[in-house]
């Protein structure tokens, strides 16, 4: 066994003590400890990195914000006492905020976090809205030929085309002499059209046609995502394309007729699609003028097309 | 008479987990006493070393005399077991505080809180517990539960595992442990930064997979601006040989774990003639006994003061490694299977 002179509770004294004794007399080890701590505080989440975050609190408060927790300056007697009262009070008060907030995110981040689940939930029992990537692939990108008819149709101006795909129709739509940029959900099919230098962006495009303001392009062309909405959302989606349309300005659906669907894609495409005249009949209720042109295929072989008034 | 039926139960059973591998000695435990034993998880591991139902399955099985859940966690299966008539004994290994993980992965922390809740319940529910430590037994009694007898983790320790050859110590600090927020990793990492000042040749070697991808990747980034990367080496999970070999060559143990119930890796590390560094936490003190050096913390300028005395004073390192390999044998495996048997004896027999 181990000699009786060896005390290990006197050992953990001695190493608590002189570590104590270090932070204390040490600028080095503390200019460190500090280095350390704050390099901590970087790279974790709020309430992470400690309840007593003192005066790294009050540094950080003193680099980020226009707070003067040395203020007043001074020396004079008194001056010193209020000094420190100040501080203590910007400390507790600093500590109070960035408690009640990491608290505040912690519930937050616990309640998105249940919500998320029952929305998952309702969505798998109702079976809407769920991902069929797995089951089929998106609808193709207008061929060069119908993306050549809408170049045809849409003209020069500012264009915007909604599930660009490869962005075939964005090309034509540059050849036309317009200007035109895409947008897709799926990055990885704009890869060869961004390649060729065309404008094409990864996004949402319902997110993307919503966010555009009011009458600030000239044409909008609408494929690939509209063929899988429900029928309520893309009524909204009519009513948001003609609203951001400038005056004269045309909306042209690339859409496959629905009818035309094989059986596969029948039963697996999530939303049931609408035809082109049934795509012209909801633009003519909102007041557009309509008409529907043939197009070259092989997928989509009608185009409508819609003026604004 | 017929041989007492007994069905164990677990969340998951994972070979390279203290918990997966305390369930198989206590099927070998049971096994061993005449019982006729099934086991049940919700998920198994392929290398779990033993065959296991889905808990699901239970029903399907000719009713058993006596059930034993071995809880460590938030699960289904405690919610099975809860709907259960059965005699019930919960072996408790603890659950990691949900503030913990609370601010970097809340549906863990949202987990641990619910596996709060089910203790709670089973506390209720269970007709007696088995604690893994004193500090478990602790929790289990505060929770109005009155029968609860301690007998520590079933593992065998790397000496015992395998007979390692006696290898020069290395500048090497070790620890054992999952990447997970209340290890603390972070603390062990400002250590190093303290400790390369004295000793810049010495290194860290963490070992133990992922439990936290967010503060995995904060630990890793906190070791690239401190400009530790070739001071700290990521072994992630390793393999038993792979990990004794570890023990062999280090020099220290190390742990700043802000919560343990239990802690097998400090039963290793003394198995292995290490002395250990540990923060005065939760049940490590209980598991070190006399053996370690307990820091109060979190506190790596002490952690990084202790390893540097140890690696300075070759008289006490000497002395702490035999502290240790004397303190390890009071968890010998032969030991605590007899002990667990003698917990479990009167409840077989009053079936």
């Amino acid at each position: 066994m181990p000699e009786k002179s060896f005390d290990i509770n006197r050992i953990r004294a001695e190493i608590e003590a002189d570590a104590e004794t270090r932070r204390r007399q040490d600028p080095e080890l503390a200019r460190l400890e500090r280095d350390i701590e704050r390099a901590w505080i970087d790279v974790a989440p709020p309430g992470a990195a400690g309840d007593d975050p003192g005066e790294l609190l009050l540094d950080r408060a003193d680099r980020l914000a226009l707070i003067d927790v040395d203020a007043p300056i001074g020396e004079r007697r008194g001056v010193r006492e209020v000094k420190g009262a100040i501080r203590k009070a910007t400390y507790w008060y600093l500590r109070y905020v960035t408690d009640q907030m990491n608290a505040f995110s912690g519930v937050l981040t616990r309640l998105l976090r249940r919500m998320n689940e029952r929305l998952d939930h309702v969505e798998h029992v109702v079976g809407i809205y769920r991902d069929d990537r797995e089951l089929l692939d998106p609808p193709d990108a207008p061929s060069p030929a119908t993306s050549a008819a809408i170049a045809r149709e849409v003209g020069s101006g500012r264009t915007v085309v909604l599930s660009c795909g490869d962005g075939e129709v964005v090309a034509a739509l540059d050849e036309a002499g317009g200007s035109a940029y895409g947008v897709d959900r799926d990055a990885v099919a704009l890869l060869p059209g961004v390649e060729r230098g065309l404008d094409l962006r990864t996004g949402d495009p319902r997110t993307h046609l919503v966010e555009l303001e009011t009458g600030s392009v000239d044409g909008l062309v609408l494929a690939g995502f509209v063929e899988t909405l429900p029928v309520a959302m893309l009524v909204d989606l009519i009513d948001i394309s003609l609203d951001r349309l400038a005056v004269g300005g045309r909306v042209v659906v690339a859409v496959a007729d629905p009818g035309n669907r094989s059986p596969i894609e029948a039963e697996l495409r999530q939303g049931r699609g609408i035809s082109p005249e049934t795509w012209a009949h909801l633009l003519e209720r909102r007041g557009a003028a309509v008409s529907l042109v043939d197009s070259p295929g092989p997928r989509v072989t009608r185009l409508v097309i819609a003026t604004t008034p | 008479m017929n041989s007492p039926r007994v069905h164990q139960f677990t969340a998951v059973l994972a070979g390279r987990d203290a918990v997966g591998q305390h369930t198989v000695g206590v099927d070998r435990v049971l096994r061993s006493m005449g019982c006729v034993v099934e086991n049940f998880a919700a998920h198994v591991n392929a290398d779990a070393g033993m065959v296991a139902h889905n808990f699901r399955d239970h029903e399907r099985f000719a009713p058993p005399d006596l059930l034993i859940y071995q809880m460590s966690t938030g699960s289904p299966v405690a919610e099975h077991l809860l709907e259960s008539d059965t005699k019930l004994v919960l072996n408790y290994h603890n659950v990691t505080p949900s503030s913990s993980f609370e601010p970097w992965e809340p549906h863990i922390g949202a987990e641990l809180d619910a596996a709060r809740r089910q203790l709670s319940r089973l506390a209720r529910h269970a007709h007696s517990a088995i604690a893994d430590s004193h500090y478990n037994a602790a929790e289990l009694e505060a929770l109005g539960m009155e029968q609860v007898t301690v007998v520590p983790v079933l593992w065998r320790p790397p000496r015992v595992r395998q007979a390692l050859a006696p290898v020069a110590r290395q500048a090497s600090v070790l620890f054992v442990g999952r990447i997970a927020p209340n290890k603390r990793h972070e603390d062990l990492i400002a250590m190093m930064a303290i400790l390369r000042v004295r000793r810049p040749d010495v290194v860290l070697d963490l070992v133990g997979g992922v439990s936290s991808e967010r503060y995995a990747t904060a630990v890793r980034e906190l070791v690239e601006r401190l400009g530790l990367t070739d001071a700290v080496r990521f072994h992630g999970s390793i393999d038993d040989a792979t990990l004794d070999q570890l023990y062999a060559e280090a020099a220290v143990y190390v742990s700043a774990s802000e919560h343990e119930g239990f802690c097998v890796p400090l039963i290793e590390a003394m198995a292995a003639g290490l002395p250990v560094v540990a923060r005065d936490a939760a049940a490590v003190p209980e598991t070190l006994g006399d053996a370690g050096l307990l820091i109060d913390g979190p506190n790596p300028v002490a952690l990084a003061g202790a390893v540097d005395r140890l690696l300075g004073d070759d008289r006490l390192r000497s002395c702490m490694a035999e502290l240790g390999v004397a303190r390890a044998t009071d968890f010998d495996l032969e030991m605590a299977e007899a002990a667990l048997a003698a917990a479990l004896r009167p409840l077989l027999e009053a079936r």
